[in-house]
């Protein structure tokens, strides 16, 4: 209903319907497991068709300045020696079938967890014909870490929570229009047409994200009338110390000078 | 071997102490998309620049409402959707510690109510968007005429919008006639 493609695509739908249900007697089994397992945890990683972006951050996870072997956290090179599988990649077709079997494998009580944006749901790739779009359309999976990749501390954050340390801070949120909501345009004391030619020339220069940044760091400088721009969009810069950002921002000044010099 | 020992006393800990204490996360760092869903309007320009679509918009022409729903679950934190916003009602935030154990709670959805046609009284776009264009036009510096003109056809549908010009040209033609 809410725009999630699993619900609205029929093929996606019906591929979840071959996700294996677990057993409620294993979910108290894993309970049992989370309790006695303290810091002795062995990871196998199923990579199910993924860009390999996920395996680097598991492994700088690894890496002594995040080091999650102090908690215990083991990478295995068998599924038969696994408590936790992690599943990483959107889930092709073709390896389906051997994540099942890394799943089979592995001895039950087992926690799964669904790595990376493509392993929550398929990720950018979501739509693609041989793709199942996440782990959670083969397995019963217990934890979900989202990022595209998630960094070495979310990893950590991930497996906490899946081992029980950590609790959950996301949660869902439902914002429903209220009356007396309006939204007016940005910076109304600053004529459109600059506004755009600025807006414009930041994101020419300096790329789409940190375009549009500063831009509405030059309006804020701009838009104080104590004293005049020069001093300000100075004192700025000097502040800043970074000769990219001294090359953008004066650019915008001279468009601020060329449009007030035309009038 | 005493040697070594003072190399590492010297080196000192590397490893940080996350999760016990929080984690420096550098500034540029892109995580969750956080909406403001007051300054949102429900244009659906980041659902159209979403390349996952983890954006999406969906429209119930029956019951007047427009939802915008995020799904943190296939985002890939490319901030394209910071980028399109009109109104600065997406962000992309520091956040990073998203892990869930529950699927639903990666959805944030924001239902938004849409404006009927003045003629013909189907909805056909969100009430704030056409606010915003209205102020939008204030601002732009047109002629009061023109600007007059084009905020009266701000209430009307696109199909309306239609036949009232062939209406025009046609009422164009009898005169020259």
């Amino acid at each position: 209903m809410f725009g999630d493609n699993t619900t609205s695509n029929p093929m996606l739908a019906e591929r979840s319907q071959y996700a294996i249900h677990q057993d409620p007697e294993i979910g108290q089994l894993k309970a049992a497991l989370l309790k006695d397992i303290q810091r002795s945890v062995f990871v196998y990683r199923v990579d199910c068709g993924g860009c390999n972006g996920c395996e680097i951050e598991i492994f700088a996870a690894l890496t002594p300045l995040f080091d999650v072997e102090r908690f215990g956290i083991k990478v295995v090179s068998s599924p038969r020696h696994a408590d936790v599988l992690v599943f990483t990649g959107s889930m092709t077709r073709s390896m389906r079938v051997p994540a099942l079997r890394a799943y089979h494998a592995a001895p039950d009580p087992k926690i799964c967890v669904a790595y990376g944006a493509c392993g929550c749901s398929g990720g950018i790739f979501h739509d693609l014909y041989c793709v199942w779009g996440g782990a959670d359309k083969v397995v019963p999976v217990d934890v979900y870490i989202p990022g595209c990749p998630p960094t070495p501390a979310a990893t950590i954050y991930g497996f906490a929570m899946a081992l029980g340390i950590l609790s959950q801070k996301l949660k869902a949120v439902h914002h429903v229009q209220s009356e007396n909501e309006h939204v007016l345009p940005r910076h109304p004391e600053i004529p459109l047409i600059l506004r755009v030619e600025i807006e414009r020339e930041a994101r020419r220069m300096a790329g789409y994200w940190h375009g549009k940044r500063i831009a509405e760091t030059f309006f804020g400088l701009i838009k104080g009338d104590s004293q005049p721009i020069e001093q300000t969009v100075r004192a700025y810069l000097e502040q800043e110390d970074d000769p990219r950002l001294t090359e953008i921002v004066t650019r915008l000044e001279s468009i601020y000078h060329a449009y007030h010099g035309a009038r | 071997m005493l040697k070594l020992i003072r190399e590492v006393l010297r080196v000192g800990e590397a490893t940080i102490s996350y999760p016990s204490k929080p984690v420096e996360v550098m500034p540029g760092f892109r995580g969750k998309p956080h909406h403001d869903p007051e300054r949102c309007i429900a244009c659906a320009a980041c659902a159209i620049a979403c390349p996952p679509n983890a954006l999406t918009i969906t429209t119930d022409l029956d019951q007047g409402v427009r939802t915008w729903s995020l799904f943190v679950g296939r985002c890939i934190y490319c901030g394209r959707c910071e980028e399109v916003c009109p109104t600065g009602a997406i962000t992309l935030s520091q956040d990073f510690e998203l892990a869930v154990a529950d699927k639903q709670d990666l959805y944030d959805h924001a239902d938004y109510k849409l404006a009927a046609c003045r003629i013909c009284g189907t909805y056909f776009a969100p009430v704030k968007e056409i606010e915003y264009v209205d102020a939008l036009l204030q601002q732009s510096g047109l002629s009061d005429d023109y600007a007059a003109n084009v905020r009266a056809l701000l209430e009307i549908c696109p199909a309306c919008k239609r036949k009232n010009d062939v209406r025009k040209m046609v009422g164009l033609y009898q005169e020259k006639d």
